[in-house]
C-alpha cells in the first residue's frame, strides 16, 4: 500500500522541480511586512467577555 | 450627508492586500509579546482591580463620554479648550498617548487606556530612564501623530514626566495585561489606579482560543481592543461604561493633505515594502466632504478605519465624530464640530 501512495508510475521524462529562489529584496519586503501592523488585535463582532466559563 | 464607508478605498492591489492581511499580521506581531507580558504581569495583578470594578463606579456624569486620542488634529482642533469652556461633566476617556495633551491643558481624564505591548509606550507616561542614545535609536515618537511637541524628544519626555508625576496619582488606568512591565511600573510609581483586562487575541468562543485560555488563567474580562488604543477607548465608553453617546476627538486615522509622507507613522515600513520611489502609491488620497478638504490614509489606518466601522455597526451607543478632520465619516457615524456636540451634552 505504501508503494501506491508514493506513486505508481515512471514519467517518460525526468521532472525537475523549479527551485523558488527568494531574492534579498523579497526577503527584505517580507520582513518589512511582518513589522507593519496595528497596535493590538481586532476581533470581528465581539465586544466584552466578562466571565470565565464555568 | 451619507458617505459610503468605502469612500476612502484604494485602487492599489498591494494596498488592498496589505489591508486585507493586516489583522493576521497584527496578530502574528503582537501575540507573543502580549502573552509574555500577561505572564510577567501576573505579579502585578493584585496591585489593581479587575476592569469589572468599573461597572459599579461612577465614571463621569450622565450618559455621554468624550474620547480624546492623539491624532494630528488635536494640535489644531484643540478639543481641551472647548471641553473646558463648556464645563463638560461627562466621562473623559483618553488614550495614553493623549495624556500629555490632557494634563498640559489641565484636564485630568476620568479614565486613561493603554494596550500596546511595546515597552516604548512608557514614554507616553514619561520615561525617567530615557537616554539620548535610546531616543536616537527609536524615532517612532517623532513620527507619532506629526506632533511638533516631539520635535525635541528629550525635552518632551521631561515635560510629560513632570506632568504625570504631578497629576498621575489616582488617575484610573484601564491597563491591558499585554502592557509592558515598564508601563506598569511607571503607572504604579505615580499612584495610578489600575483596572486590569485582557485584550482579545482571537474569538474567545472558538475552540482552543488563546484568549479563552488567558481568561481562564487570570479571570479578567476580555475586551475587543479594535486594533488600536483609540478604538479601545471607544469600546470602553460604549461596552464597559455603557455610555449612550460617545464623541471621539483626535481620531483622524488619516493625515492632512500636504503633510510630508516622511513624517507619517508607518513611512519606514512602507518604504521597505514598496521602495522609497514608490511609497507615494501606498497612500490613498480622499476628500472629506464635511471639512471640504483632502486627506490621505495609509494601509494601517485604513485597516483601523474598517475595523472601527465594523465595531460601530454592532454598537449600542451613538458615535459622534468631533475630530474635525480625517477619515472617520460614513454610515453610522454622526459628524459634528465638538462645539455643537457640547451644546447638547454637558
Amino acid at each position: 500500500m505504501s508503494d501506491v501512495l508514493k506513486g505508481n508510475f515512471e514519467p517518460k521524462q525526468s521532472v525537475q522541480a523549479e527551485e523558488k529562489t527568494i531574492s534579498t529584496e523579497e526577503k527584505f519586503e517580507r520582513e518589512a511586512m511582518k513589522r507593519l501592523g496595528g497596535s493590538i488585535c481586532f476581533v470581528s463582532k465581539k465586544k466584552v467577555k466578562w466571565n470565565t466559563p464555568e | 450627508m451619507n458617505q459610503r464607508p468605502d469612500a476612502v478605498d484604494s485602487d492599489n492591489p498591494l494596498v488592498r492586500t496589505l489591508v486585507a492581511e493586516m489583522g493576521g499580521r497584527t496578530q502574528e506581531k503582537i501575540i507573543g509579546e502580549g502573552l509574555h507580558n500577561a505572564n510577567t504581569n501576573s505579579d502585578y495583578l493584585n496591585r489593581g482591580q479587575s476592569l469589572a470594578a468599573l461597572l459599579t463606579e461612577k465614571v463621569g456624569a450622565g450618559d455621554s463620554a468624550i474620547v480624546i486620542a492623539a491624532g494630528p488634529s488635536i494640535a489644531t482642533s484643540d478639543p481641551a479648550k472647548h471641553i473646558k469652556a463648556a464645563g463638560y461633566k461627562g466621562a473623559i476617556i483618553a488614550t495614553e498617548s493623549a495624556l500629555r495633551y490632557c494634563l498640559s491643558n489641565e484636564i485630568v481624564p476620568d479614565l486613561v487606556v493603554t494596550v500596546d505591548p511595546r515597552p516604548r509606550l512608557v514614554r507616553w507616561f514619561g520615561n525617567r530612564h530615557l537616554s539620548r542614545e535610546q531616543m536616537e535609536a527609536d524615532r517612532w515618537f517623532g513620527r507619532a501623530g506629526l506632533d511638533s511637541y516631539f520635535a525635541d524628544e528629550m525635552k518632551a519626555n521631561e515635560q510629560v514626566t513632570r506632568l504625570v508625576d504631578k497629576y498621575g496619582k489616582g488617575i484610573r488606568l484601564a491597563v491591558s495585561t499585554s502592557s509592558s512591565r515598564e508601563v506598569i511600573e511607571r503607572a504604579l510609581e505615580v499612584g495610578m489606579e489600575l483596572y486590569w483586562w485582557n485584550p482579545m487575541y482571537d474569538d474567545p468562543d472558538d475552540p482552543g482560543s488563546v484568549t479563552a485560555r488567558l481568561q481562564a488563567a487570570n479571570n479578567l474580562p476580555c475586551v475587543n481592543a479594535g486594533g488600536n488604543v483609540g478604538a479601545t477607548c471607544w469600546m470602553m465608553a460604549s461596552a464597559v461604561l455603557g455610555k449612550k453617546v460617545v464623541a471621539i476627538t483626535g481620531m483622524d486615522y488619516a493625515y492632512h493633505d500636504g503633510a510630508p509622507f516622511g513624517l507619517t507613522q508607518h513611512y519606514r515600513e512602507l518604504c521597505d515594502i514598496a521602495g522609497e520611489e514608490n511609497v507615494g502609491a501606498m497612500f490613498t488620497r480622499f476628500f472629506n466632504p464635511y471639512e471640504q478638504s483632502y486627506y490621505y490614509i495609509d494601509p494601517v489606518y485604513q485597516w483601523y478605519r474598517e475595523a472601527f466601522f465594523e465595531m460601530i455597526r454592532d454598537a449600542d451607543c451613538k458615535t459622534v465624530n468631533c475630530t474635525g478632520g480625517g477619515s472617520l465619516f460614513g454610515e453610522g457615524i454622526e459628524y459634528l464640530p465638538l462645539t455643537r456636540f457640547l451644546e447638547t451634552h454637558t
